[in-house]
């Protein structure tokens, strides 16, 4: 029996900036069907789907639900035509109960209009037993464990008759247990006649639970598969291709015997990671791979000291440090260029001359703290030039530069201690291909003069063109450490998925 | 050329428009009244402003980190009303100056601990040492007003330099100078704008975050004190009902003077002077049309609300652009 098809998008474009990442891309979505979205970072899933959803617009394309042609401009749209999106971030109230969370913005009425609490909590109770859910209604949602939550989430779809549901990556904080759970719902979802779109990494998940797979690479289809006529190598192949990328650069050589520069032994912290021991040396670039969840940013804060652990040393040059603080961490020659520019990276109604130097403003003040503008805007001007930050000038506000140079204006900044040790938690998200390739540069020319860089990143490419080493991150556990030589991209991938 | 212009719009756009709005006020004044434009009044009006011209600049400093301090007008009333007590009890006239800046201080610091260790939000925990210190205020003066202090402190208010210049003048014009210098060109200041525009990456660069909202907290409370010094000394008297209403007139100096309640980071201490001259002008003008005090504070609720409007949409069609 043919399914009907419920969702088609076809020959959809997309470009931002001038910057084309869908070039065409073709996705139908049966009824009944639980269908994966693949693709590699900046792949363009994540924009196909926030083109359905009414975040943004595409530049040309069809988009039909139930063979009608449909317009998508807003979130509110997508809702009136049955999608639902789950995503990755749980939007749950935590003081409310789980029914009145189920049942958000549709709670039941009594004959009077008020809310009535009793047929909620009932309702409730009928749907958490048709889904197999082991739940109390009548619990606060603050009381149960992410994995619980994340089920909620998905259960309000039901409450508003959604006929396709969009999952974003619903597994990476399962664990296996949970994650068995998981997939009864969306079986059960899937008898109930709701066709499913899987948004996922995790290639186990893909496999176990998918009828099709769609596959992107570089914003056009690359494969669709249909259960039983695939293997994960397969997907791999579609995802990434089979050429092994070639490093332009010489690999960066370490003498063994480099001092080392940070030991961490034993990192703990309830829920983020466990058991994390890592050493760097003088000169050296290491990456810390791991998808998202896996605890790379969570490691990077603690060892910076932005968040707090429980157990665990950390080492700077044979030194135990006890205190540790961003600024006396920054006093020890440390830096860490954190993941998310906007929020944590510049400071945005400054200019490039203050973003730059905020670090070191002591290094330009008199002893009582009166900065000295003429060595300031020397510094700022030598080394925004080093960075190849391209502005009109100093004095420029670094929100109007690209991200690529606004990125490098952070790097510039971490860079100006003259650090020893230097994190970076995804440096080239959001960055275009040349600026990326400029960053390396500056990396490696950070590494030769001593620095020794620790990248935590989820890009493939960006860790096996710039690292000796790679660690192996998973669910917060150190789980292999590489020689980048002797790894292929695709070995990497199935390790880390 | 198209560059230099846009940077000068940059730079002094919005004050080219309160320069403006003062030149229009005093144009208007003078046709209204010939006193107006004499020396002598303009430095009356300098003396009037006194008050929430000093306080203007420790809450524009404070907004400025992302805050607000909505206790400065009890803190002033508190800290001033001891001081002159212990004046009237004897005690040297500078003696009993510093023991009020100590005790705002410490208010000051009472608001620090909240906001920047117990991370409560600045308007809670100022309104409640707003009350601490206005009940206490209330309960110690027991109503009364205080007047008869010693001559030699009178002078701080009354005195003049040169036979025309009114040492209240010269305070707040100092005071002025010293913060716009100082937040332009210390490393202190700079942090305060880097901790408004951005905590987080304020902290990831090594800032203190804490050490600048507790000297914030604290200069905007020390600021508070020396503005009511100030007043107490210029009309002689410590009356119970000292700096009504005064967080409101130092909050508006500063919102008309550019500096952003909406997101931190943003404010200038030359934008807070013009702000603080406006209010002044305004009231002055208001005072002369015969305006009832209740009416006024009404017009004062709506000017703030009308300024915070615009520059609401002002930032929100900056958002859209990028």
């Amino acid at each position: 029996m043919e399914q009907k098809v419920i969702v088609s998008m076809e020959d959809i474009t997309m470009s931002f900036s001038g910057n084309r990442v869908l070039k065409g891309v073709n996705f139908q979505l049966k009824e009944g069907e639980i269908h994966s979205l693949m693709g590699a970072n900046g792949a363009g899933k994540s924009t196909l789907i926030k083109i359905l959803n009414g975040i943004y617009h595409a530049v040309s394309g069809i988009i039909k639900v139930d063979d009608k042609q449909v317009q998508i401009r807003t979130p509110k749209d997508a809702e009136k035509f049955g999608l639902a999106f789950v995503h990755q971030e749980l939007n749950v109230c935590n003081d409310l109960t789980v029914a009145e969370n189920i049942y958000i913005g549709n709670w039941i009425k009594n004959k009077r209009g008020l809310y009535d609490k009793k047929a909620t909590s009932r309702r409730t109770k009928e749907l958490l037993e048709i889904m197999g859910v082991d739940l109390n209604p009548d619990v606060p949602v603050r009381r149960l464990r992410t994995a619980e939550k994340q089920i909620i989430e998905i259960l309000k779809t039901m409450t508003r008759d959604a006929k396709v549901v969009v999952l974003d990556e619903p597994t990476s904080s399962l664990n296996e247990k949970e994650k068995e759970n998981f997939f009864g719902i969306i079986h059960r979802m899937k008898k109930n006649g709701v066709s499913i779109i899987f948004i996922s990494h995790f290639l186990e998940d893909v496999l176990a639970l998918s009828d099709r797979v769609t596959v992107l690479k570089d914003g056009v289809n690359n494969g669709i598969f249909s259960r039983g006529g695939y293997t994960k190598d397969d997907l791999v192949v579609a995802m990434l291709g089979k050429k092994i990328i070639e490093t332009e650069m010489r690999p960066l050589t370490v003498q063994e015997d480099a001092k080392v520069v940070l030991e961490v032994r034993k990192l703990c912290s309830d829920k983020k990671f466990n058991n994390i021991n890592l050493k760097i040396r003088h000169g050296d670039i290491v990456g810390v791979c791991g998808l998202l969840g896996a605890g790379k940013t969570e490691i990077a804060r603690a060892i910076f000291g932005l968040d707090k652990f429980d157990t665990g040393e950390i080492i700077l040059n044979n030194e135990g440090i006890s205190r540790i603080r961003p600024d006396l961490m920054i006093e020890k020659k440390v830096a860490l260029l954190t993941e998310d520019r906007k929020l944590e990276g510049f400071v945005p109604l400054m200019s490039i001359r203050e973003n730059a130097t905020l670090s070191v403003m002591k290094k330009m003040s008199n002893r009582v703290g009166i900065i000295n503008r003429k060595k300031q805007e020397a510094f700022a001007e030598d080394i925004s030039r080093r960075m190849t930050v391209k502005m009109s000038g100093i004095e420029q506000n670094v929100v109007s530069l690209s991200g690529g140079n606004q990125q490098k204006v952070v790097i510039a900044r971490c860079l100006a201690i003259q650090p020893e040790l230097f994190l970076l938690d995804e440096p080239t998200r959001g960055v275009d291909v040349y600026a990326k390739s400029e960053i390396y540069k500056i990396l490696r020319e950070a590494a030769e003069s001593g620095t020794a860089i620790l990248i935590f990143s989820s890009e493939l490419e960006e860790l096996l063109a710039n690292c000796t080493k790679i660690i192996i991150l998973k669910k917060g556990m150190i789980t292999d450490v590489v020689n980048t030589e002797e790894l292929s991209k695709n070995r990497l991938l199935s390790m880390i998925g | 050329m198209k560059d230099k212009n846009q940077k000068f719009k940059d730079m002094f756009g919005e004050d080219v428009v309160r320069l403006v709005i003062i030149l229009i006020f005093v144009v208007v004044m003078s046709f209204a009244s010939p006193y107006f434009m004499q020396m002598k009044n303009m430095m009356n009006i300098l003396q009037n402003i006194s008050l929430q011209g000093i306080t203007a600049i420790g809450m524009t400093i404070v907004i400025i980190t992302g805050g607000i301090d909505i206790s400065v007008g009890g803190v002033c009333a508190f800290s001033a009303w001891i001081a002159a007590s212990l004046m009237k009890s004897g005690v040297n006239w500078g003696v009993a100056c510093l023991c009020a800046i100590i005790i705002a201080a410490c208010c000051g610091m009472i608001n620090a601990f909240s906001i920047g260790i117990m991370k409560i939000p600045p308007m809670i925990a100022t309104l409640a040492v707003m009350n601490m210190t206005r009940g206490l205020q209330t309960v110690i003066s027991r109503g009364t007003t205080l007047t008869g202090l010693p001559e030699s402190f009178q002078v701080i208010g009354q005195g003049n330099i040169l036979g025309v210049i009114p040492i209240p003048a010269v305070i707040i014009i100092v005071l002025y100078l010293l913060a716009a210098w100082f937040m332009s060109r210390t490393i202190l200041g700079r942090s305060i704008y880097a901790v408004g525009g951005n905590p987080e990456s304020a902290r990831v660069a090594g800032i203190k975050n804490t050490r600048v909202l507790f000297f914030s907290y604290i200069i905007c409370s020390v600021f508070a004190c020396i503005a009511g010094l100030v007043f107490v000394s210029r009309t002689n008297s410590a009356p119970s009902t000292l700096a009504n209403n005064l967080e409101m007139k130092a909050i508006m100096a500063a919102v008309i003077g550019g500096t952003s309640v909406t997101f931190g980071g943003k404010g200038k201490i030359w934008g807070t002077f013009l702000g603080v001259i406006i209010v002044g002008l305004m009231t002055n003008a208001l005072d002369l049309l015969g305006v009832s005090a209740y009416y006024q504070q009404f017009i004062q609720g709506v000017l703030v609300l009308l300024v915070v409007f615009l520059e609401a949409i002002r930032s929100n069609r900056a958002a859209k652009q990028h």
